[in-house]
């Protein structure tokens, strides 16, 4: 096996030999490359000619000596000596770049004419136009996941994201342990920030720092998926519409999964109502994790508030344009797209211990009561982490 | 397991005693059904109910000239079913494309499709095979990524067209209740592609430019002809009351079903596609009315997992493979090397 540079060199070696590329377009490092691998490809010949002469005459030195004819051996050994300088002409003739080699360093020279006709008619077809157009949308061979996620979409947008999670808002991540290496598992957080970004972040810290280098999956509110081009880019990043079809689906299949339970609540909070957990709903994601078995993993994000306190919820304008309401925070009106990623604080997320729900059975999905009651646990969980968290931190910017 | 799946359906009548009728041959699922158990040796009593005369070679079916818009037509079907003997009732008698006429369109779909359930209960028919489509669930931004059966019809608001399927649905499903002897399969089929199907829906992706909806991208899926002719066929040699999707494995964008097909995408304003679209629908230019826009704007994606578990129903054709397939199709047809079936 060569060393992987190696191979890669010799790879790109031979497609040049198969005039891959074309060969006009060479530089002097692809020319050395090429001149590299014809010698390579000679030598490799020269000895194995060499050897076979070898072996010719060696059989033949046998079969003299079996047959006893000593004296024809001499004449033999002058006639093998004369092929074998024979052989050794030709193949240095081989070696001299005059045949293969020569022929792809220097193409015959297109004529003018035949240029120009291969730029009209470059400039005459539809498809080049096409391809100038739609080029962007060009459809590659990957599948779709079966939420629309979109891989090479993911790729493309991911270095942004990443500049968020490292350099802006220097995400730090604790307890990540926590999070199993295979299986499903629901991860429930709370909901801060006015958008919703502290899901891809949490997602983000999972992906990026355990060592599973697991993905998670998350769920998103409803309204998202009415707006145009919003709803569409959700689908593409892997946003999964929240329903409890689409969780039990997703947990069925092993993925781990982020639930918000206090939901459009969350996020709408004032900047006054800051690390206060709202309600949380009606207790799916209790009945969620009752129906699947899956453990629930408490989450606590800290310096989303801070990132972008909300100061006050527009409700004028807000139909129009199918949003719950307009928001008002330090940058969003004011600097248009960039207000989007708001302010650059320092965040830290916290993933609690695993808490199982298998000592209640399988019937207690339709006690109402205790499901209440386990979800009131999990906010309590919740919210103390939350408030160890913010004991811990000492400035809103440098953490 | 070979033996319980031999004996099930020859529990009551043996399948070359069945007499079969197909309610509706002119459309493409009907034709197709009538032309597989023609081809099927097991089967030697076809009888076949419609306007026109079936446009097939026919060998061992009967042809019955009926419509549904008849007045007294429950009447007439229950003659037939009970002088013929007829087993199995295969319903595909609905238009294709929305129909410009809406009365008659509502006449032909709920209100026959009633008389026709009211038919089979009163000659005590054994079985109705119905055909519909997932599009009865409607698109909406807040359905489930997989819609299962049990998920609401909500198609109907607002598209008078689905509204009446639903019914058809609906009188089916009565029928199912009052008469428990009756086996009623409902079959939903997703968009159908295919070499030979032609319907509104392949309209819209063989044209050389597709309009879409500015903003939009919903997930598609398409089931094969074929697979969905076999389906039928699973039907109606078991017993397997209730309601299935017939769906293909996999999800496609829309961008990237016109990718494939190697069509222009023209993203239009919402607004601007909306108001052309039932301008050209008043014109007869369009196949179908501003109201089947939803479908290009939301996700409407059915699961078929219920008919792999209980009818042992699995595609062949994967989306992908189904549009691969239509594409084709149409390519050949461009050059002329191919002909489409009507």
């Amino acid at each position: 096996m060569l060393p992987p540079k190696a191979r890669t060199s010799r790879v790109t070696r031979l497609h040049l030999l198969q005039g891959l590329k074309s060969s006009k377009n060479l530089n002097a490092e692809e020319k050395d490359l090429l001149k590299q691998e014809l010698e390579d490809r000679i030598g490799r010949v020269e000895d194995e000619m060499k050897s076979s002469v070898e072996k010719l005459e060696s059989e033949l030195r046998q079969l003299l000596k079996q047959a006893g004819l000593n004296r024809e051996e001499a004449r033999m050994k002058s006639d093998l000596a004369k092929l074998t300088t024979l052989l050794e002409e030709r193949i240095q003739s081989l070696g001299e770049p005059k045949g293969e080699g020569k022929t792809i360093v220097t193409p015959p020279k297109a004529s003018t004419l035949r240029k120009f006709n291969y730029y009209l008619n470059q400039l005459l077809s539809i498809k080049t136009y096409k391809q100038l157009v739609f080029g962007v949308t060009r459809w590659e061979k990957q599948d779709f996941d079966e939420f629309g996620r979109d891989p090479a979409f993911e790729k493309k947008v991911k270095p942004l994201f990443d500049f968020f999670y490292h350099q802006y808002w220097r995400v730090s991540a604790e307890g990540l342990e926590n999070i199993p290496e295979q299986g499903s598992a629901l991860i429930v957080a709370n909901h801060s920030g006015t958008l919703p970004f502290d899901g891809s972040m949490i997602r983000l810290a999972v992906t990026n720092d355990h060592p599973a280098r697991r993905d998670v999956r998350f769920l998103v509110e409803d309204f998202v998926y009415y707006l145009p081009f919003i709803g569409t880019f959700m689908y593409r990043i892997g946003g999964v519409r929240a329903s409890q079809d689409n969780a039990e689906r997703l947990l069925r299949k092993g993925h781990l999964v982020t639930v918000f339970p206090e939901g459009e609540k969350g996020i709408g909070k004032l900047y006054k109502q800051r690390y206060h957990l709202q309600r949380f709903g009606r207790g799916g994601f209790i009945k969620l994790a009752l129906r699947t078995n899956t453990p629930i993993i408490p989450c606590a994000v800290i310096g989303a508030e801070e990132s972008q306190p909300l100061l006050y919820r527009l409700h004028f304008l807000a139909k129009p344009f199918g949003i719950p309401y307009v928001p008002i925070t330090p940058t969003l009106p004011w600097l248009g797209l960039l207000g989007l990623f708001g302010l650059p604080s320092k965040w830290n997320i916290y993933f609690g211990k695993p808490i199982t729900l298998k000592q209640y059975g399988k019937n207690a999905i339709d006690d109402e009561l205790l499901i209440h009651r386990l979800s009131e646990e999990v906010r309590q969980t919740i919210q103390e982490m939350i408030v160890k968290g913010l004991k811990k931190r000492r400035s809103v910017w440098f953490g | 397991m070979m033996m319980t799946s031999m004996e099930k359906p020859h529990r009551k009548t043996p399948l070359s005693e069945r007499v079969i009728a197909i309610m509706g041959v002119s459309g493409f699922k009907g034709r197709t059904i009538l032309q597989e158990l023609e081809n099927d040796s097991r089967f030697k009593k076809i009888i076949v109910i419609d306007r026109r005369k079936p446009t097939i070679e026919t060998k061992k079916s009967k042809f019955y000239k009926l419509d549904l818009t008849e007045p007294m037509v429950d009447l007439r079907l229950s003659e037939i079913f009970k002088k013929e003997k007829v087993h199995t009732v295969i319903h595909t008698a609905f238009p294709i494309t929305p129909p410009r006429h809406q009365s008659l369109a509502h006449e032909i779909i709920s209100v026959g499709s009633m008389y026709i359930c009211n038919a089979i209960a009163d000659a005590g028919v054994k079985k109705l095979i119905l055909a519909s489509t997932t599009d009865v669930y409607g698109a909406f931004p807040d359905n489930p990524n997989f819609l299962t059966e049990k998920h609401p019809m909500r198609g109907g608001i607002k598209n008078r067209f689905l509204a009446d399927k639903i019914d058809a649905e609906k009188s089916a499903l009565r029928l199912a209740q009052k008469h428990p002897q009756t086996v009623v399969t409902i079959l939903r089929p997703c968009h159908i592609l295919g070499p030979n199907i032609q319907s509104y829906k392949t309209n819209y992706l063989s044209r050389p430019f597709v309009l879409t909806i500015m903003g939009y991208d919903p997930l598609f899926q398409f089931v094969h002809e074929t697979d969905v002719v076999r389906a039928f066929m699973k039907a109606v040699e078991g017993d397997y009351p209730g309601t299935f999707n017939i769906v293909g494995n996999g999800v496609l964008p829309l961008s990237r079903v016109i990718g494939i097909s190697g069509k222009i995408q023209i993203p239009m304003s919402e607004f601007v596609m909306k108001n052309l679209i039932q301008f050209f629908w008043y014109l007869d230019m369009s196949p179908a009315p501003a109201s089947y826009l939803n479908f290009l704007k939301y996700i409407c994606v059915a699961d078929g997992e219920k008919a792999k578990e209980v009818m042992g129903f699995t595609p062949q054709y994967s989306t992908r493979e189904t549009l691969l397939s239509f594409v084709g199709a149409e390519r050949l047809r461009d050059v002329d090397l191919a002909e489409a079936e009507s």
